[in-house]
Parts: C-alpha cells; sequence; structure tokens
C-alpha cells in the first residue's frame, strides 16, 4: 500500500489522476496540493472525519513553502513513498509566468520538487509528466520519435518548449538514482472530453484564433487525459525506471485539432507569424496564440517501451462528438 | 506553539529537537493543517442538499441506498477491493492491413473524380481507407485515405497516358507482411516513386500502398511534405523506417538519394553508391529486399550540367541545367512524356542468412548493400536491353 502526494492536483489532468489513485486499493493515503482551493470534484473524497485524500495550497516555485510541505506533520506521519509531479497545464496567465530565481516557474517547481524528493528519506518514487515536445523534430509532417530521439537543444527554442527541456534535462539527470525511482512520462498534446486540450504550445490557453506556418499542418500525436492519468498509475506501482514516451492511437493534423477543440488556426506566412511572435512577446501577451512557428514539422511518438516495461496500453479512443449545443467537438471514450 | 531554534555548534541538540518534533512541523508552517478554502457555492449546495435529504426523508421513509461510501472509524483495515489486480497479457499490435478486392462493399460513385475512375480502382482505393484506424482520418504518419482518392484521378492519368507505364515481375510482391523494395533513381522531380505507387497499387491483391522514404529537404518544403504526408509517403529517418517495417508495411527506399536524381546525363543508369541503412533495418526487421528497377526515370529530364556551388548557396540540393531547364521556367522542370517500364526482382532474403545480428557487423552491411546494388543494376541493364 503505498501513499502518494500528487502536485497541481487543482487543474485538470492533476484531478483525473487523484481520482484514479483514489480508486485504486493499492493505494492507501493522497495528499494533494495545488495553488487553487480544491476542486469541487475532490469535495466527496475530501469529506467524512479521516477522508483518505487531504489537500492543501502550496506555491511549488518556492523554497520555503515546499520545504514546509515535505517536513508537515502529515506527510511525516504517513510516510509518503511515492511523488507525482504533475507540471502546470492549466491556467492559461501561468504560461507567462514571472520567472523565479531565474529559471522558468515550470522548471524552478520540478527543480524543488526534485531535491526534496531526494532529502526525504520515504519517498522512493519519483514519476513526472513531461512533455514530448522536447524532441528535435527532423524536416517533415510526421516523425516517428522513440525516447532515444535527440532532444531540441537549439538555443533559439520558444521558451514554452525550453522550460520543458529543462524539467526534462533536471530529471533525466536522476533517473539513475539509486535510492530514489524516477520516472519521466513524456506526453504529447493532451486532449479531454469537451474539446479541452493541455500541454500543446500551438494550442495551449484559450480558445481562439491560432496562427500557423502557412504552408506546414504537422501531425499531432493525441493522448486522453485519462489515459495520462492510467500512465501515471501504471508507473506508481512499477518497479523500473526511465522515461517512457505516452501517447495514443491516434493522430490528426494541427489544423484539424485547432478546429476540433475549438481554436480555428490561420495560417500565415513564416516571417509574419514570427513577427506577431515577437511583438507578443514583448507586448507580454499570451504567446501560445503565436509560438505554432516552431512547430513546423510533426511527430507521433513509439510508445513500445511504456507498454513492455510499465504494461500501459491507451484505453481510449479520442474522436469527434455532436456536443449539446450542437458543435462537433473532439471527445474521447474507452476502447 | 512556536518553538524557538537557538542556533548551537552541538549536533546532537539539533538531533534532538528534530526528533522531537514528530507531533509538529520542523520548519516553518504545515500547509495541510491550515483550513482549506471552501467555495461558497459548494456551501450553499451542501445547505440546499441537507435541506432536501431532511425534507424528503420526512415524505419518504427509503431514501435508498445512498451512494457514499461507508464510513469507516480512523485506523480500521480498508475494504477489501471489489476488483483483483491480475496482471492481463496485452494483446499484440495491430498491423495495417487491407482486405482484398472481393471483400470490399463499393458505395454510389462521390462526385466527379469517382466517375474518372474504374469501379477496380475504386475498389482498391477504398481498400487503403482500411490503412486507418478507428474512426481517425489520419494515419500516424498523416496519410489521408481521402486525399489519396482525389489524387489518384491525376496520377492515374500520368502512369496510363504520359509514362504509359509497363511492368513486370509483380509475384515477387508479397500479399502480406513487410519488405523493402530497393530501386534506382532519377529524373530531377520524384516522378519515378509516384509511378511505382500507382503500379504496386494496381497490380497487388489485397491492394498494398507503397510506402516511399522521401529525403528530409523534401519533408522541408512547405505544401509538399504536406502532400507527401497525405499520400503516404515518409520522411526516411531511421526511427520511421523502423516503425513501418513493424507494422507490416511494403516500403520504398532510393539508397541512391540525392545523388542519383542529380547525375548527369552520361552517367544516367548508372547506380551511384547507395547508403546502406536500408540492409540494417532488413536485418534487424528480418524482411527480404526486393531490387527493382524504373527505366525512364532517368529519360524523363536529362540533366547537362549541376550548378553544385551556387545550389549550395541557395540551400537547394541540386541546381540543374537541362534542354528546358532554366529556359522555360519552372515549366522546364516537368518530365518529358517517356515511356517507362518497371520491373521487380526476386527478393533477396538475406534475413535468413544473417539474422539481425547481422545488423550490427559493419562489413557484411557494406558487403550486402553492394549486392543488392549489383542486383538493382542487372535489373535495369536487362530491362534496358
Amino acid at each position: 500500500m503505498s501513499n502518494v502526494l500528487v502536485t497541481h492536483a487543482d487543474e485538470p489532468i492533476g484531478r483525473r489522476i487523484v481520482k484514479l489513485l483514489f480508486h485504486d486499493p493499492r493505494v492507501g493515503r493522497i495528499f494533494a496540493v495545488g495553488d487553487g482551493s480544491p476542486p469541487r470534484a475532490f469535495d466527496r473524497f475530501l469529506s467524512g472525519s479521516d477522508p483518505r485524500l487531504r489537500y492543501a495550497r502550496v506555491d511549488l516555485a518556492k523554497h520555503r513553502p515546499v520545504a514546509d510541505l515535505f517536513h508537515s506533520t502529515a506527510l511525516r506521519e504517513s510516510e509518503i513513498d511515492t511523488v507525482v509531479h504533475v507540471p502546470r497545464h492549466g491556467a492559461p496567465a501561468a504560461q507567462s509566468a514571472p520567472i523565479v530565481a531565474g529559471l522558468a516557474e515550470r522548471t524552478a517547481e520540478t527543480r524543488l520538487v526534485l531535491q526534496h524528493c531526494l532529502e526525504t528519506a520515504t519517498v522512493r518514487s519519483l514519476v513526472a509528466i513531461g512533455s514530448a515536445f522536447v524532441y528535435r523534430l527532423p524536416p517533415g509532417n510526421a516523425n516517428r520519435l522513440g525516447e532515444e530521439s535527440e532532444l531540441d537543444l537549439d538555443p533559439d527554442v520558444a521558451p514554452e518548449i525550453r522550460s520543458w527541456i529543462d524539467c526534462d534535462m533536471i530529471l533525466h539527470g536522476e533517473v539513475h538514482n539509486d535510492r530514489l525511482r524516477v520516472v519521466l512520462l513524456r506526453v504529447p498534446t493532451v486532449v479531454a472530453a469537451g474539446g479541452y486540450v493541455y500541454l500543446s504550445p500551438a494550442l495551449g490557453g484559450r480558445p481562439g484564433l491560432r496562427l500557423r506556418a502557412l504552408g506546414y499542418d504537422p501531425i499531432c500525436a493525441l493522448v486522453s487525459d485519462k489515459d495520462v492519468a492510467r500512465a501515471v498509475q501504471a508507473a506508481s506501482h512499477a518497479r523500473s525506471s526511465g522515461i517512457y514516451n505516452i501517447a495514443g492511437s491516434e493522430a490528426v493534423p494541427l489544423s484539424v485539432l485547432a478546429r476540433w477543440t475549438g481554436r480555428s488556426s490561420l495560417p500565415a506566412p513564416g516571417p509574419v507569424v514570427r513577427w506577431v511572435a515577437a511583438g507578443a512577446r514583448l507586448l507580454g501577451a499570451e504567446t501560445a496564440r503565436v509560438a505554432s512557428h516552431t512547430l513546423c514539422y510533426g511527430f507521433t511518438l513509439d510508445t513500445s517501451r511504456a507498454e513492455r516495461e510499465l504494461g500501459f496500453r491507451p484505453s481510449d479512443r479520442i474522436g469527434l462528438a455532436r456536443a449539446g449545443d450542437g458543435a462537433l467537438r473532439v471527445e474521447t471514450a474507452a476502447i | 506553539m512556536s518553538k524557538e531554534i537557538a542556533f548551537s555548534p552541538d549536533e546532537a541538540s539539533l538531533g534532538e529537537l528534530l526528533a522531537s518534533g514528530s507531533g509538529e512541523p520542523a520548519l516553518g508552517r504545515d500547509p495541510f493543517a491550515e483550513v482549506v478554502e471552501i467555495d461558497p457555492f459548494l456551501e450553499r449546495l451542501d445547505s440546499v442538499r441537507t435541506r432536501g435529504r431532511v425534507l424528503g426523508a420526512a415524505a419518504a421513509p427509503s431514501p435508498g441506498p445512498a451512494r457514499q461510501a461507508p464510513a469507516r472509524e480512523p485506523g480500521a483495515a480498508r475494504p477489501e477491493a471489489p476488483r483483483s489486480w491480475t496482471t492481463v497479457p496485452l494483446p499484440r499490435r495491430r498491423r495495417a492491413r487491407t482486405p482484398a478486392l472481393g471483400e470490399i462493399e463499393l458505395g454510389e460513385p462521390r462526385g466527379w473524380l469517382d466517375r474518372l475512375v474504374g469501379e477496380e480502382d475504386r475498389r482498391r482505393l477504398a481498400a487503403l481507407a482500411h490503412l486507418v484506424e478507428g474512426e481517425m482520418p489520419f494515419d500516424r504518419y498523416g496519410f489521408s485515405p481521402e486525399t489519396t482518392r482525389q489524387a489518384f484521378p491525376f496520377f492515374h492519368a500520368l502512369y496510363r497516358a504520359w509514362f504509359r507505364v509497363r511492368s513486370h515481375g509483380h509475384e515477387h510482391l508479397p500479399q502480406e507482411g513487410a519488405a523493402v523494395l530497393v530501386a534506382n533513381h532519377g529524373g530531377l522531380l520524384p516522378f519515378d516513386g509516384a509511378m511505382g505507387v500507382i503500379d504496386v497499387l494496381l497490380h497487388t491483391n489485397p491492394p498494398r500502398l507503397l510506402r516511399s522514404m522521401v529525403d528530409r529537404w523534401a519533408g522541408s518544403l512547405p505544401w509538399i511534405n504536406v502532400f507527401f504526408a497525405r499520400v503516404g509517403q515518409v520522411v526516411g529517418t531511421r526511427e520511421n523506417f523502423t516503425d513501418l517495417l513493424d507494422d507490416g508495411q511494403l516500403v520504398l527506399v532510393f539508397p541512391e538519394g540525392i545523388e542519383g536524381i542529380r547525375k548527369p546525363v552520361t552517367q544516367r543508369y548508372r547506380l551511384q553508391s547507395f547508403h546502406v541503412g536500408f540492409v540494417e533495418q532488413a536485418l534487424r526487421a528480418r524482411v527480404p529486399i526486393i531490387p527493382m528497377a524504373f527505366i525512364g526515370s532517368d529519360d524523363q529530364a536529362p540533366i547537362l550540367y549541376d550548378a553544385k556551388r551556387l545550389a549550395r548557396r541557395l540551400g537547394l540540393p541540386v541546381l540543374p541545367i537541362t534542354p528546358t531547364f532554366p529556359w522555360l521556367g519552372p515549366l522546364g522542370l516537368l518530365p518529358y512524356p517517356v515511356s517507362y517500364k518497371i520491373a521487380y526482382g526476386e527478393p533477396l532474403a538475406y534475413h535468413e542468412r544473417f539474422g539481425p545480428e547481422g545488423a550490427g557487423d559493419a562489413r557484411l552491411v557494406r558487403y550486402l548493400a553492394n549486392q543488392v546494388r549489383r542486383a538493382v543494376q542487372l535489373l535495369v541493364d536487362r530491362n534496358r536491353s
């Protein structure tokens, strides 16, 4: 029976993970932390005199609150042995969050969580969600990428992707640690029922018009939020450590995905997209709307390692369904 | 209660201090000890629920089973899980397969494009739709059966009328399972690859889609890269190659690469040196190598001179001077209406003799690549004469 700490549990993927772990008989207590107030979905789990789930608000980008978290009575008494680190992905405002101690907020959070996992004697496993957009993409509409594929270490890479690469490398450095089992799950664009899309540098944030490079329509690997939660569950119970690609069976071009998720994309010549992106960055606007000039080339992921070592296979199908308002939206359903 | 920490060089006292604080946070505040904010909406909802339950209890004596889990005493063992967590063997990955022509149920023609195509060809195109998994209109490489259906009449017209393709040796193409087709390359624009795809589609049952490995440079071209992907062509990276073979597909490679299409007219039908990666892939995946010859491709745009230095400065792989280019502008790049001949040789089953471990032997791989080159050259020479 393992006790689990889940970070950013108030955001959509974190919520999904907490729900799945709550119904897992192999999991004892769950400690969920997030930025905001506890999600309404947790009401049932938090009720009772001795709930299995406990929730706290913690700013994971700052050293003191994270230290307080890992030294808290509840965590020490429960002997947390697994930490699930979910990066920030829900709120669009967070994408332009201030830099903390010279690092992007996402990087600072990952570094602090890893550091405290290493320092806390009871913690044996760290399962972290990373992004598959860290790979260097060879020219081409679609590329099959494995875990050994090259990372994009180009200094001109977009800041959004840069922070993912930094997190990836921070965790990669501890993959062979003897005491702490580190599992990094690289996930592509995550879609959820109702047309929601997460962790996509091109489509993240609020719905609306996006610019994309004219003449390119890269293929986007997809995975459902439920499958991400299942992968985290499998990784937290597995014995192996390492880096795993996690993806569903489906892949669609960027233009189609944008249409399905209510984010229409406008093709514009590459230089125009670059100028608009630079202008948006100067003005502090949401860069996700114009950052897609870096995403001319698409990819899909080879998930055979996760299948072999974690026993993970996508269980959800992603497709189109007609919503209540009559509009066609992306939907996920069990295979 | 706040604890005052006095800095002391005595390590023992610090240890006692840390050990004694088992009931309190060692440092700072305890985030789990704080009262979590409750959304006022939920408070209202709770009050409504409570009132409703009381009223409902008064009206109906039996409210039915509650959905909430039964309360447990603190410290009591958790009830056993209703589900057992046994390891379930994972099903094998589905391989890309198409049904035979007789199994296809053909609908009414859709639009004027369908009317240009015969019924049998429509069946072949319909079979390709089975390469796409589930309800998705694309496979993981961006292949779209719909785009292929729309592009087919144009390329079919090129196949029949412009290049007047004749072919033989189709019996060497496997009905199912992966194979690597290795061919000579020529003609500036890759119409040889396109004719190969059409020929394989028209002469196999079940119909098979030939996946050509295209050069990375083509993958970077706007629109071109999208079109290639939609009609099933894939950028030639090692991972893509491996994945297609694992998926049981027919893969066409031109191991000469760019050198093949930019060779001058004096070198036509003389194979340039081969890249060897395809042999490694074939050995690893345990699939046969099928030599393939295109006759006509080297005549469709004879290169008189290749301005390599200027091409390098412009970032182009080739900048040719042909009898029509650059004199006629972009129109000069169009292929001449030469007659094509496509020949398939006997499969070379190196994988049976050397196995996957042979892929790690660089000398063996180079030797086998030369053997394949010789086989393709023989096929070309035989069919030219």
